[in-house]
């Protein structure tokens, strides 16, 4: 049934094909339109699920992991100083092994605070142990929430995931949206079967202090899981494109690139505008290809080095930064690339809102254009800034 | 490099002894330091604190597995924790106990020095906390330090914390034990048992950090469980239990920090000993009076 609906709205429907049980959060612009929409579906009737308004984010989190080690399907949503105030309630559910789904809507994480659009509120949350995706459009959005507990769910993965989608840009855009028949989800979907739940019939404890004798172990068990998690995305994305006609490549798509000579490397909406300006070189005559980065954990190094091979470029598009050591998907990207002798660039933009166009676009891949011909181009490129760059 | 393991229960000062014994060390002259481990320990709960000597700058940052000297402050530690463990055969031991050297029996036969330090902190800190006392026996065997300077760091650190007067009874107490130790050789005929403990691959360990009340995989303790953890071992005074005087109000049942105190059927209460670590919060907690802790880790 195709709806006119806002990427948050969008998310929501997902959650609510997904028949989550258990909805805790807090709300904050730009994230707000989700769980309205899904207090509304409760209050209507149309969902069966808790909805529990909590006082922070903070407890947002807790309660989520304290409600997904109760066995149930938990979902929650939040932004920037929200991600920031539940980053120490991250933590809990990768090692319990408890697959929250949450959705992140991009938003500057201040000081130089606002409420649009940057990436340096979820990529700060990277290491946490969350599997962390980046979607394109309102479609993906829907879509995306419903692989992500089949991800997050699988026996394999058994792990928390962040879906992460861009403020305003993609937040409050409509578009027209398939939504799916809840039968077919369903079959797609089937009821969430944890590793172990409380029970007072059989009483355990979760989360105790593990000393140095464990703990190692189980680091690397939450290091070989994230990498394997790689072939369980695949794979959940394939059986989502047999089942609902729709497909998005597992972690990355790549556009255009079969016989491409260089390409820009992005997430988010980013891509979107990429692809614009990706056809009309292409019009032009010029061999430019586009990856688009789906996840940024697990993070697929080995498929990228393969997909990057017979580039003379690539370029990296970053919407966050660690200061002074560039965007970090470029530091992922170039590491994951270091065995090819291929120039890998950093180009920032679209920080704090600020709009990224169709020229900014066009200028990245003027300037990725030259680092293949064998030019000297600065590793790191700001786009739309004011005054000269050093 | 000279490494020393002190060995004592929380409460005892084991870590302010070693650091002690690290600044007496740097009084005289040479590179120290002193470290604890500690795990989520109390009062009463075996633990390690460490101290290296040297004459150059120390940059290793690890436990001692093969100590030069040990320094146990509880002769009771021996029956519960490998303690010699490591030791060298040409190392030394100082001991807190009421027997002569060559009546004591720590697995390994080395120097040892013996000093009976409860009642020496009985008379003048006026508690039974022996950690100044034992210096003074290490002052006695161990050339790195005098008392004088044993005397000045307790001086030092003591003061800082406690006073001039608590710093003046804690110099004594070194300066006591010092005259009262006696030398020789102790025993090696204790077996060193290290305990069985659960050490999984990565691939054998439990997913996830959910532990069953019973078992997991046929092992009793999970990443951090508490099943295998016998706090029972820490317990130095012991609940006594009078079902005449209980009212059956279950306040030690709710109280206790170890869930060991079990709920019979008509609310009489009995104790898992092999986790109570006698704190003596249900003695405390007990209206009718009915609970009364006893000297000792015996089972009344």
């Amino acid at each position: 049934m195709m709806k006119v609906l806002s990427a948050d709205h969008a998310v929501a429907w997902g959650v609510r094909l997904a028949k989550a049980e258990v909805i805790p959060a807090f709300p904050i612009t730009p994230q707000t339109l989700i769980i309205e929409l899904l207090s509304e579906f409760i209050f209507d009737g149309d969902m069966d699920a808790e909805f529990i308004p909590a006082d922070s984010e903070h407890s947002a989190m807790s309660i989520a992991v304290g409600a997904s080690a109760g066995g149930v399907r938990t979902f929650t949503a939040t932004s920037s100083q929200g991600l920031a105030l539940m980053h120490e309630m991250l933590y809990a559910s990768p090692q319990n092994r408890l697959p929250v789904v949450m959705a992140n809507v991009n938003r500057s994480l201040g000081a130089a605070a606002g409420i649009w659009l940057e990436h340096n509120d979820s990529m700060a949350a990277r290491d946490s142990g969350w599997m962390q995706c980046y979607v394109e459009d309102n479609q993906e959005a829907l879509d995306m929430t419903l692989q992500a507990y089949k991800v997050a769910e699988d026996p394999r993965v058994m792990m928390p995931l962040m879906i992460c989608l861009d403020g305003f840009v993609l937040s409050h855009t409509v578009d027209g949206v398939d939504v799916p028949e809840q039968a077919k989800v369903d079959d797609f979907l089937p009821r969430f079967r944890p590793l172990y739940s409380l029970d007072p019939a059989d009483p355990k404890v979760i989360n105790p202090i593990v000393p140095p004798d464990y703990a190692m172990e189980m680091r690397y068990q939450l290091d070989r899981i994230m990498e394997s998690s790689r072939q369980a995305i695949k794979e959940v994305d394939s059986a989502f494109a047999k089942r609902f006609g729709r497909g998005y490549g597992g972690l990355f798509e790549a556009y255009r690139m079969d016989d491409a000579e260089y390409a820009l490397l992005s997430l988010g909406t980013a891509t979107s505008t990429a692809r614009a300006a990706v056809d009309e070189l292409r019009e032009e005559g010029k061999r430019a290809g586009l990856i688009k980065l789906r996840f940024m954990r697990p993070f697929p190094h080995d498929e990228l080095l393969a997909a990057c091979k017979d580039l003379k470029a690539l370029g990296v598009f970053d919407r966050s930064l660690s200061f002074n050591r560039y965007g970090p998907v470029f530091t992922e990207v170039r590491n994951s690339l270091h065995e090819l002798s291929l120039p890998i660039t950093d180009h920032v933009g679209g920080l704090g809102g600020r709009d990224l166009t169709l020229g900014h676009m066009r200028e990245i891949f003027a300037n990725i254009e030259r680092s293949a011909k064998g030019e000297k181009v600065r590793t790191c490129s700001w786009y739309g800034l004011r005054g000269e760059q050093e | 490099m000279f490494e020393v393991r002190f060995h004592g229960r929380g409460g005892q000062g084991a870590v302010m002894a070693a650091q002690t014994f690290a600044e007496a060390a740097v009084l005289e002259g040479h590179h120290a330091q002193a470290f604890p481990y500690f795990g989520a320990e109390r009062r009463g709960a075996p633990v390690r604190a460490f101290a290296r000597v040297d004459d150059k700058r120390i940059t290793i940052k690890s436990q001692i597995y093969e100590p030069d000297m040990l320094v146990i402050m509880d002769e009771s530690l021996l029956d519960i924790d490998p303690v010699a463990d490591g030791l060298k055969p040409t190392g030394s031991v100082v001991m807190n106990t009421t027997k002569a050297p060559q009546d004591v029996d720590i697995g390994v036969a080395v120097r040892c020095a013996t000093v009976d330090a409860i009642p020496i902190a009985l008379e003048t800190i006026k508690a039974p906390i022996v950690n100044t006392a034992i210096l003074g026996a290490v002052a006695k065997i161990c050339d790195l330090v005098t008392i004088e300077s044993i005397k000045t760091s307790i001086n030092d650190r003591f003061g800082e914390k406690l006073g001039e007067q608590a710093a003046r009874m804690n110099s004594l107490a070194a300066e006591m034990a010092y005259a009262r130790t006696v030398v020789g050789i102790c025993k090696g005929e204790r077996t060193i048992v290290r305990p069985k403990v659960w050490l999984p691959t990565w691939k054998e360990l439990p997913q996830g950090t959910a532990l069953g009340e019973d078992t997991l995989s046929g092992v009793t303790v999970g990443p951090g469980g508490s099943l295998g953890n016998y706090t029972g071992t820490w317990r130095t005074i012991t609940p006594k239990y009078d079902q005449e005087k209980c009212v059956r109000c279950l306040r030690c049942w709710f109280c206790c920090p170890e869930g060991c105190i079990k709920r019979l059927e008509d609310d009489h209460v009995k104790w898992d000993y092999r986790y109570c670590k006698g704190c003596g919060i249900c003695a405390n907690i007990c209206p009718a009076d009915a609970i009364h802790m006893v000297k000792g880790a015996m089972e009344p």
